[in-house]
């Protein structure tokens, strides 16, 4: 069996199932979080995944020009991303503390489980938290990560092993990159705090379903290349 | 996010033959319609423009369908689902291109981008039932496996019509040099998109009427055959020659001119009322 | 030359979401455009613009690309870039303009049972401000995405050019710059400006919603009261977001094609090298934003103190 066809499968398998693991963890808190009603960051999932997936995969394509190991392409990759989603998590405070006057908290638990604040006197009652408090960023850098990773992974793949051209590369990636996004955000119904939302315990199911797309798309994408005559 | 009104309310069936077409007639006329222009690249670019509108309006439908029953994340996210679907499929079609090629008279027949176009309706039929069982992700939004499904073609047939346009032929090396690589691929992806979701989101709310969210479907498909015209008039791919892009051009242009006064002239008569200026009030 | 081009980036980075998030405010996009829709719902009948096109980050992509895809398509035909960039973010802005127009027809016709009328003084009065908003957001990064597919080409070092097609590239910062001026920027419009009449210091509350400021300083307010506010403070936040961004993805690149000797000269065995470089920064950094981050949550906790009223 060419292993040509393991590689690219595994890659795409891969960087769909880091994909919806990577919505999972960033804090989106939806339209209610731009008016400071709930924790998190205010804009809709699949978009905020997308633009930070996107930041790494203009990295990756440019440092896949000068070097051809797969992981520090990856890397590349998920360390753009994860920058892109600090720096506006950060500033995003910013405007929550000093714009809306608002403490950063969550309103899924009552103390941060990784500093041991406790959270729930600092929240406006009727609220359901707001801003983006220090577990929802750390949460959120590391989905970023993956997120980031998964793409750039995608991306490797496709031009070294299916040997695309790098804007066919880029398109395919992200093409496969948001089904999965979409997917996973359909999974927790739009908003999500971070991993320490109860919400967090269903990814099994969208790492499930992903797993299936991904290999399909996967298994796709060699077929376009064998029959397009681009592996040799 | 968009917050919409009132409950759902289930569209009569209507008997007979109507105008507009209800959903399931206007879905297989459109797909003959798509299918029948899509295996014959060789036509001119304007008679594909007509496909690509039908494509278009067959995905707007089917958005329009699953979304009333409201996907939690937005109407936008199941039209870019649609389109990323329809890169795949349609990489799939133009691999396929060259198997079962028939010749009929001065037109080539090429079937076989068909391919594509079925493997992505097993994919979106996947994902819907993935979506919508209960064990797995549990939508539970009714008739989401065949919204998924003719998502999935709707998009491949859209993406496969613009590619013959801009690149003149469905063979893979043709369309991979002028489509994809230089980029081209972006605003299909991303106008098709914004013409199969932001017809419904536009025109949200609970007096939505359907034939009035289509026409600016239509109006958006407009103004893409202006796009893709611009692009082909400067490279002329076909025997047709740089004519091919200036009649798309002037094609778009008409079409676009028709539907959006059609559309503005009808929600302003349908409005509560259209004034110059005024004040406001508060109903308590 | 290339460190010139690569803070000149930076720059119109800074001003391309600047104006971004202050288009968001003219239109009312996005997030916080919830409550423009809920208004009517509630009874409060008001004079705002209801732009419904999608989030930001898709219609971002869209108008970039059609820029993008002009631009590129006069570039092939020898078109000189000063005329070839701004022609194709006006007909970007041209097209966003119609896409406005529509939506906020619709959405008003769409709400009829409420008694929500169609003021043609508000949809003719801002359809220009707009577009001038878009026009600058677009036009930059139509110029940043020219810049980065030719920034080798510009200094003297042809293996430098990014492989991505300029359209693409387009598509990429138009849903970064949406992404980032949805997140940040409409704090300020939809926490703060919408509901001016609430008490500064809290969240907003859900039986709030709806009932959005619609009285101005004098007379009834509109989005130009809103932009001049947002410009303040939440515009220029979310360009430093895009310009801080994008100066540390090239100082890191550089830092790292500097000190791996990949520079000057492009030596092909230093690619390696240049990549950890580059990732090692870059995981420096994000350990500083983290730390900011513990920082400036600790300080708003004794500052401010916990809640206090109802």
């Amino acid at each position: 069996m060419d292993p040509i066809i393991l590689y690219i499968v595994a890659c795409v398998l891969v960087g769909g199932v880091l994909a919806s693991l990577g919505v999972h963890l960033l804090p989106v808190g939806g339209a209610p979080a731009a008016m400071a009603t709930a924790t998190g960051v205010a804009t809709g999932t699949v978009m905020l995944m997308l633009g930070a997936a996107m930041c790494g995969l203009f990295t990756a394509a440019s440092v896949a020009t000068y070097t051809s190991n797969i992981w520090l392409v990856a890397l590349s990759g998920a360390v753009a991303s994860w920058l892109m989603m600090g720096v506006t998590m950060l500033l995003a405070n910013l405007l929550y503390v000093f714009g809306a006057g608002v403490v950063p908290v969550s309103g899924r638990v009552d103390m941060d489980p990784i500093t041991k604040e406790s959270q729930k006197e600092y929240k406006t009652p009727q609220c359901d938290g707001h801003g983006v408090p220090n577990v929802s960023f750390i949460s959120g850098m590391i989905g970023a990560l993956l997120g980031g990773f998964g793409g750039a992974l995608m991306y490797f793949a496709l031009l070294k092993y299916a040997n695309f051209e790098p804007t066919m590369a880029g398109v395919a990636a992200m093409g496969i990159f948001v089904a999965n996004a979409i997917i996973a955000a359909y999974n927790i119904g739009g908003t999500i705090e971070g991993f320490q939302d109860p919400k967090f315990k269903r990814l099994p199911k969208a790492i499930l379903t992903c797993g299936i797309i991904s290999l399909l798309s996967g298994v796709l994408v060699w077929v376009v290349a064998n029959m397009g005559g681009l592996i040799l | 996010m968009t917050v919409g009104g009132g409950p759902v309310v289930e569209e009569e069936k209507a008997k007979g033959f109507t105008f507009p077409p209800d959903i399931t007639q206007l879905g297989i006329i459109s797909a003959i319609i798509a299918i029948i222009i899509v295996i014959i690249p060789g036509l001119p670019a304007v008679v594909k423009a007509v496909g690509v509108i039908f494509a278009l309006l067959w995905g707007t439908d089917s958005v329009r369908k699953t979304s009333k029953y409201g996907l939690g994340t937005g109407v936008p996210s199941i039209g870019v689902l649609a389109m990323g679907y329809g890169i795949v499929g349609a990489l799939v079609g133009i691999a396929f291109t060259k198997y079962g090629s028939i010749s009929v008279g001065p037109l080539e027949v090429q079937p076989g981008v068909l391919i594509g176009v079925i493997v992505m309706a097993i994919v979106g039929l996947i994902s819907g039932v993935l979506s919508n069982n209960e064990k797995i992700i549990g939508m539970k939004i009714p008739g989401l496996e065949r919204g998924m499904t003719e998502l999935g073609m709707a998009g491949t047939l859209a993406m496969l019509l613009q590619f013959s346009i801009v690149a003149g032929s469905l063979n893979f090396d043709v369309v991979i040099e002028k489509a994809i690589s230089t980029g081209l691929i972006a605003v299909m992806f991303v106008l098709s998109m914004m013409a199969m979701f932001h017809p419904y989101n536009a025109c949200l709310g609970p007096d939505e009427r359907r034939p009035r969210t289509l026409m600016v479907s239509i109006e958006i498909s407009g103004l893409l055959c202006i796009i893709l015209g611009i692009a082909l008039a400067a490279n002329p791919t076909s025997a047709l020659g740089i004519a091919d892009g200036i009649s798309l051009l002037i094609f778009g242009v008409i079409v676009w001119i028709v539907f959006f006064v059609m559309f503005v002239k009808t929600a302003m008569r349908e409005a509560y009322s259209t004034v110059g200026t005024g004040l406001i009030k508060t109903i308590e | 030359m290339l460190f010139a081009w690569m803070l000149l980036i930076v720059f119109l980075a800074l001003i391309a979401c600047m104006f971004e998030d202050l288009e968001s405010d003219t239109g009312s996009q996005s997030n916080p455009n919830s409550q423009v829709q809920l208004a009517p719902q509630v009874g409060q009948v008001n004079r705002f613009f209801n732009k419904a096109i999608s989030g930001e980050a898709p219609s971002y992509a869209m108008y970039c690309t059609i820029a993008g895809v002009v631009a590129y398509v006069l570039l092939s035909k020898d078109v000189n870039p000063l005329l070839a960039i701004p022609i194709g973010a006006l007909v970007g802005e041209a097209i966003h303009v119609i896409f406005s127009v529509t939506a906020h027809v619709g959405r008003t016709a769409a709400q009829k049972r409420f008694e929500q009328p169609i003021y043609l003084d508000v949809l003719y009065g801002h359809l220009l401000p707009i577009m001038t908003h878009g026009f600058m957001a677009t036009l930059c990064i139509t110029a940043i995405a020219y810049i980065q597919s030719n920034i080798g080409s510009l200094s003297g070092m042809p293996a430098l050019n990014h492989p991505f097609a300029l359209p693409m590239l387009g598509f990429i910062w138009g849903i970064t710059v949406g992404a980032i001026g949805s997140s940040t920027g409409d704090i300020h419009y939809g926490a703060e400006r919408e509901f001016q009449d609430r008490p500064f210091g809290e969240g907003k509350r859900v039986v709030y919603h709806g009932k959005i400021t619609r009285y101005a300083d004098c007379g009834v307010r509109t989005q130009k009261d809103i932009v001049y506010f947002c410009a303040k403070y939440g515009g220029p936040v979310t360009g430093l977001t895009f310009g801080v961004i994008i100066l540390f993805e090239n100082w890191r690149s550089l830092v790292g094609m500097m000190l791996s000797g990949y520079l000057p000269g492009v030596q092909a065995t230093a690619g390696s090298m240049t990549a950890i470089i580059g990732i090692g920064v870059g995981l420096v950094i994000g350990i500083a934003l983290i730390v900011g981050n513990v920082v400036i949550v600790k300080w708003a906790r004794k500052r401010y103190g916990p809640f206090v009223g109802e």
